[in-house]
């Protein structure tokens, strides 16, 4: 059985002054035990998509189902299977971590006995038993990322939706809760999360789906994704804007960023010398080349025309740290 | 492992939970009780020398000696305001998107809206039965006995009630903190387009008008009737009567209002 089933769903807000269409057409599977992510910028329609399916949101089109079950219809059954850490739940501050375990695993159904006992395995899965009995208002950022994912594995969910779970973390803090999502998928837990980060997407999901404008533009593993570009990409640097300019009509279909134009190619190594043979006799300097399997980032680039924000800062920090 | 998940028990739970963040912020609570013990002293100490044992025998006598006895329903009914923080509990929720998190789990909606009501009805109770506590100190002795103050904090409690429904329909409504703070503003019509100083025959023109149509006229007055004269079981039903509809109206609201945000869009 499929862990989750999305069919041409479709969300639109209506009011007096707007008709906003969020979600245009999305479609995508999820098998048991695998982390699938939804990649796209702010406002393509990740987290709305995500709240039709955790049946905080009704769908307007289309059909979705969780574990075999109904989105719309059972909603009650789907809210029982699945855990939720998304960017709008939020976590009352004035109440301490195990305050807040504690009531979450009563409301529950747990005993008062069994919620003790679930209180602590969980603060210490997440790492936080020493700041058990500390307001959360003291908690970092990170603390409360990995609060907030410990109170979405109260019951033990088989489905996990994660919303952004990283977003606006320090680069160990990211780390962590990383080593975190995998270690729930190896323990058998199906796992949904929306980035924006494109290094996030790469490093956990076994399947993503680029989401632009409403609509999935491309699905597959991340080798897939790359894959499907076809070849090598190559890119030229030049020093002079009038160089950039001349080279752009020497060389077909190009992209182009900042002072750099791309090229995708078969075997782009082997291709470069007659390039720069093109550029060269046509009095182009170039200051340098390289030729590159592509990147998710130029999957992105590829298939919405643009690069997504963002992804350059999570890579500096992820430097930063490695440094 | 899972046990009972009924909705008494969810209540209870959420409520308690309410309770906790309510205590983490005591000074939270201290304007409005401050303010009611403020008019209990203030108007005891500016008019009590006038309507009070000195005014025996004249037409203002309406205290009938005891100034306490007559100016406390001012004081309770301030003091039962306090059940408007229930509006801002819940906005608070919606606001952090705790509420949110509580929508995405098998738990009762209802339970969600209630917990806030609740608590306000313990704030109510508390508040009103402080300022009773010090208006005993200070000398109030009902005319019908000690069943008076019972009588006084029950009416004070459907009266509050009726402020938390008012509280928490205005905050859903305007989905903002703020919105349900600044919808307390109803605090001073309530108050003080009301005999609150004098009796309502003393008041004139326009001012008599309005209390006329004031619901907290009939409340104060029947406060009053089991403080000051004694058993008048028409004026006393008049303000159970008062205090009754408007909870019930305010609570229809925000059961109304409730259900569409708790809603999927």
């Amino acid at each position: 059985m499929l862990a989750v089933d999305v069919k041409n769903i479709k969300k639109t807000f209506v009011s007096k002054q707007d008709y906003v269409e969020a979600v245009k057409d999305v479609s995508f599977q999820v098998k048991q035990g695998e982390i699938f992510g939804l990649l796209g910028p702010n406002g393509a329609g990740k987290s709305t998509t995500i709240l039709m399916l955790t049946t905080l949101l009704s769908i307007t089109e289309g059909s979705a189902s969780i574990l075999g079950l109904d989105v719309s219809s059972k909603d009650k059954e789907v809210r029982e299977k699945i855990g939720v850490a998304l960017q709008d739940t939020g976590i009352d501050n004035l109440l301490t971590g195990r305050e807040l375990f504690f009531t979450t695993c009563r409301l529950w159904g747990y005993s008062n006995k069994d919620s003790e006992k679930r209180t602590t395995e969980l603060l210490e899965l997440v790492g936080l038993m020493e700041a058990a009995d500390r307001r959360v208002k003291t908690y970092s950022g990170g603390m409360k990322r990995r609060l907030d994912l410990g109170l979405s594995l109260v019951h033990s969910p088989e489905i996990l939706f994660l919303d952004e779970p990283t977003t606006g973390l320090d680069p160990g803090s990211r780390r962590v809760l990383w080593d975190e999502i995998k270690r729930l998928r190896d323990n058998g837990v199906t796992i949904i999360l929306t980035t924006q980060y494109l290094e996030e997407a790469d490093e956990l999901a076994d399947r993503i789906a680029i989401i632009d404008e409403g609509l999935v533009v491309a699905e597959g593993t991340s080798d897939e994704l790359k894959a499907g570009i076809g070849g090598d990409v190559i890119t030229f640097a030049f020093e002079n804007n009038n160089d950039l300019e001349n080279a752009k009509n020497i060389l077909k279909n190009t992209v182009q960023e900042k002072n750099e134009l791309r090229i995708t190619v078969e075997d782009g190594a082997s291709k470069i010398p007659g390039y720069l043979k093109d550029l060269g006799s046509n009095g182009v300097e170039v200051s340098s080349v390289s030729a590159n399997k592509p990147t998710l980032d130029d999957v992105f680039l590829e298939v919405t025309g643009y690069r997504l924000e963002g992804s350059e800062d999570i890579t500096n920090e992820e430097e930063k740290r490695k440094r | 492992m899972k046990s009972n998940r009924s909705f008494l028990v969810q209540l209870q739970i959420l409520t308690k939970r309410m309770v906790l963040r309510v205590v983490r912020r005591p000074l939270a609570e201290l304007p409005n009780l401050i303010i009611s013990a403020f008019f209990l002293f203030v108007y005891d100490g500016a008019l009590g020398g006038v309507f009070g044992g000195t005014a025996s025998g004249t037409p203002f006598d309406f205290a009938k000696g005891n100034f306490i006895n007559f100016i406390l329903p001012v004081s309770i009914v301030s003091a039962s305001l306090s059940g408007a923080a229930s509006g801002i509990y819940l906005v608070e929720d919606i606001e952090s998107g705790v509420f949110k998190r509580y929508q995405s789990m098998p738990i009762s909606r209802w339970a969600i809206i209630l917990a806030p009501m609740n608590v306000g009805a313990l704030r109510v109770l508390l508040q009103s039965g402080l300022i009773l506590f010090i208006g005993i100190i200070i000398g109030a002795d009902p005319a019908v006995g000690n069943i008076g103050f019972l009588i006084v904090l029950s009416i004070a409690f459907i009266w509050g009630m009726g402020f938390a429904g008012y509280s928490v329909a205005a905050g859903v409504k305007s989905g903002s903190s703020q919105g349900a703070q600044a919808a307390t503003f109803l605090f001073f019509p309530a108050i003080f387009l009301a005999p609150t100083f004098v009796p309502r025959e003393a008041l004139k023109g326009w001012l008599e008008t309005a209390a006329a149509y004031n619901p907290t006229t009939y409340v104060i007055e029947a406060m009053r009737a089991v403080m000051v004269d004694g058993w008048e079981l028409d004026i006393l039903f008049r303000g159970y009567l008062s205090a009754g509809l408007f909870a019930a109206l305010t609570l229809t609201l925000a059961v109304l209002s409730a259900r569409k945000a708790t809603e999927k869009a």
